[in-house]
């Protein structure tokens, strides 16, 4: 993606849920004569958090834009915010042609669950694009959406997911998004090796 | 990106429901293995099977691990066994059944069809001899099914051909007794065979069809029954329309794994793609029944004044979901009520709820016909016939495939249960009213003329 203006960051603001968060954030940005060229957010029990690609014509002053941003008319708004510039020629997190797949997994909630699947997933380096995880009664469930190199033997790799499974007592599945699209969405199914 | 909801929807339906794509049946012309030397015959038709199906199993087996969708069945059907016969005797027919048995087994297939005879209009030579040895071939193989086309729209009832089934049909039952008359039950007759249907016993390669092709049933009583439940769950005061639309939604999501699994299976066996058939066949398996959701819709005894409604509205609601999901819908596509592979259904032919009639009444909406019906083995030939007569004209009539799977069951009596095993479940003995009473109709013979409505050219 190319940003609008020359000057571009990455920002992130994480608050308690309310109304108004993203009206406040926009006219921050607005105020600072700036674009967002990207966006996303998402509420977590209760908590907000945004993610966005913002840029300026000129580098706005960074120490001013987020006391816009943290105070406005002085009052404490509850926003956290980072900054980073934007980078955006980014070499792709995996190299090499990949396909989409879900691992789902569900068992009995205890620390240290979502670590070792995915610390096997990254071993494989297999990148995880979304992440899912909720508690419910004691169980839990786990959803990632995964990129997987081609090289992998998918049998191997399911196996060695079970086997982590039956481990921490978890029913694990690796299956393609395919499956998930044609089930669900009245768009056409991806064809192998189109990335994400 | 999907949405949770999306993933945790499709998991439930594929590993708590039990969506599985019921057969994946590999298509093959078998047109080049005919020839005067039956040793020919058999040599080639080994070879061709065996260089088309070795891999069947196995791409199979790779697709399903890679969507977690089981593949429970996978099937071979060749083109009708009919046109192999040309100038040969019985001999030859029970030769080429027993090449197909082995070359099925050798390719880890469980079924092979298309031990088939089209007789719709009249009975050839090579149609006679294939219908004359049915009793054994259907004995002397584990693997090989038949079935006989004998009517259709745009030819009527071949009359004769009924009563020569009404007459064999009792025969393979004799011949396989001492497993219950089971050979029966790999024997279907026909009005308006479909040429790309994948499910057994009737599975055949038509003509018009390609040198090979993969068609695929997917199934799921189970996934629309469980989607039913949870609406009703959430929402008691449903109608029957809003009903419809859960079961049309649903059908959709099921023909939609079928053609994804189906289309990579074909790709893996480097040949095209054929059809989706959507039928909800049930299995013997508890919660894998149409039956169940005859009683979800409301009809508390299978049978029952509004059962031939409740299937009319399935059947029409799978239809229209498996046609908006894939343009590649084919086959029987519709609803099954084979009453020894469906617990509910076998359930209530028990309790003497369900009988042969009310039957009868719901194939005419149903996708098949009378399908899997044990009945006493001292029902006379020209009964069975008539009852095939029967559903024929519900097939002819009414421009819809419809079938007969009848066993007799040697020395068994109206109520008794008989056990087929496996996927053919377990059915009581139906009682045959008024048996006896239609000879003087069969022995007319010829042929009930095609209907005006054959008359649209």
């Amino acid at each position: 993606m190319k940003p609008r203006f020359d000057n571009a960051y990455v920002l992130n603001v994480m608050a308690e849920d309310r109304p108004g968060i993203v009206a406040a954030v926009s006219r921050a940005v607005f105020d600072a004569r700036g674009n967002i060229d990207s966006c996303s957010q998402t509420v977590l029990c209760g908590y907000f958090t945004l993610i966005m690609i913002v840029s300026f014509p000129q580098p706005p002053g960074e120490a001013e834009f987020l006391q816009a941003l943290a105070r406005p008319g002085g009052r404490d708004s509850g926003f956290q915010v980072v900054m980073r510039p934007f980078v955006a020629e980014r070499p792709a997190p995996v190299a090499g042609d990949c396909d989409n797949f879900v691992v789902t997994c569900f068992g009995p909630d205890s620390p240290g669950v979502i670590h070792r699947f995915s610390a096997l997933l990254a071993e494989k380096g297999i990148n995880i694009v979304d992440l899912y995880g909720q508690l419910s009664g004691g169980q839990f469930v786990l959803i990632s959406q995964v990129q997987i190199p081609r090289q992998w033997d998918l049998a191997m790799l399911q196996a060695d997911l079970e086997h982590l499974g039956r481990e921490q007592e978890y029913t694990v599945r690796l299956q393609h998004e395919n499956v998930f699209i044609a089930t669900n969405q009245l768009r056409l199914t991806r064809p192998e090796g189109a990335g994400p | 990106m999907l949405r949770t909801d999306e993933i945790l929807s499709t998991i439930q339906m594929l590993h708590a429901e039990h969506l599985d794509v019921r057969t994946v049946t590999l298509g093959i012309n078998v047109d080049d293995c005919a020839g005067p030397d039956v040793g020919l015959i058999c040599r080639k038709l080994r070879q061709k099977l065996t260089r088309f199906a070795r891999e069947l199993v196995g791409v199979c087996d790779r697709v399903a691990a890679k969507y977690g969708v089981p593949v429970t069945n996978k099937r071979l059907a060749i083109s009708a066994a009919e046109f192999l016969l040309a100038g040969h005797g019985e001999g030859a027919a029970v030769d080429i059944a027993a090449a197909l048995d082995s070359a099925a087994a050798e390719a880890g297939v469980d079924l092979v069809g298309g031990f088939t005879a089209y007789c719709e209009k009249g009975i050839t030579p090579a149609s006679g001899v294939l219908i004359d040895a049915l009793p054994l071939v259907l004995s002397r193989t584990q693997r090989v099914c038949a079935s006989v086309n004998l009517a259709s729209r745009k030819a009527g009832i071949n009359m004769d051909a009924v009563a020569r089934m009404g007459r064999i049909i009792p025969a393979v039952a004799a011949a396989t007794a001492e497993r219950r008359g089971f050979g029966a039950a790999k024997l279907c007759v026909f009005a308006n065979i479909p040429q790309d249907n994948p499910f057994m016993a009737g599975a055949v390669l038509g003509p018009g069809e390609p040198e090979a092709v993969v068609n695929v049933g997917v199934s799921g009583p189970g996934v629309v029954a469980s989607a039913l439940r949870r609406r009703l769950e959430l929402q008691p005061h449903l109608t029957l329309g809003d009903l419809a639309e859960e079961i049309k939604i649903t059908a959709f999501r099921v023909t939609r794994v079928g053609e994804l699994i189906g289309r990579e299976v074909a790709d893996g066996l480097g040949v095209p793609f054929g059809i989706v058939d959507l039928s909800l066949a049930p299995t013997p398996a508890v919660g894998d029944s149409v039956g169940d959701i005859i009683r979800i819709l409301g009809v508390d005894r299978i049978g029952a004044p509004g059962s031939t409604a409740a299937v009319a509205l399935l059947t029409d609601a799978v239809k229209k979901g498996g046609a908006f999901a894939s343009s590649s819908v084919g086959g029987l596509s519709g609803t099954f009520i084979p009453v020894s592979e469906d617990a509910a259904l076998a359930q209530a032919a028990a309790a003497g709820h369900l009988v042969l009639e009310k039957l009868e009444a719901m194939t005419s909406v149903c996708s098949v016909g009378l399908d899997m019906i044990a009945i006493p083995g001292d029902t006379p030939a020209e009964t069975i016939a008539a009852i095939i007569a029967d559903e024929m004209a519900i097939g002819v009539i009414n421009n819809k495939t419809t079938g007969a799977r009848i066993i007799p069951v040697p020395g068994g009596k109206a109520g008794e249960k008989v056990e087929f095993g496996g996927l053919f479940g377990s059915a009581p003995i139906m009682e045959v009213r008024n048996a006896g009473a239609s000879a003087g109709f069969v022995r007319f013979g010829g042929r009930i003329p095609a209907p005006i409505q054959s008359l649209n050219d």
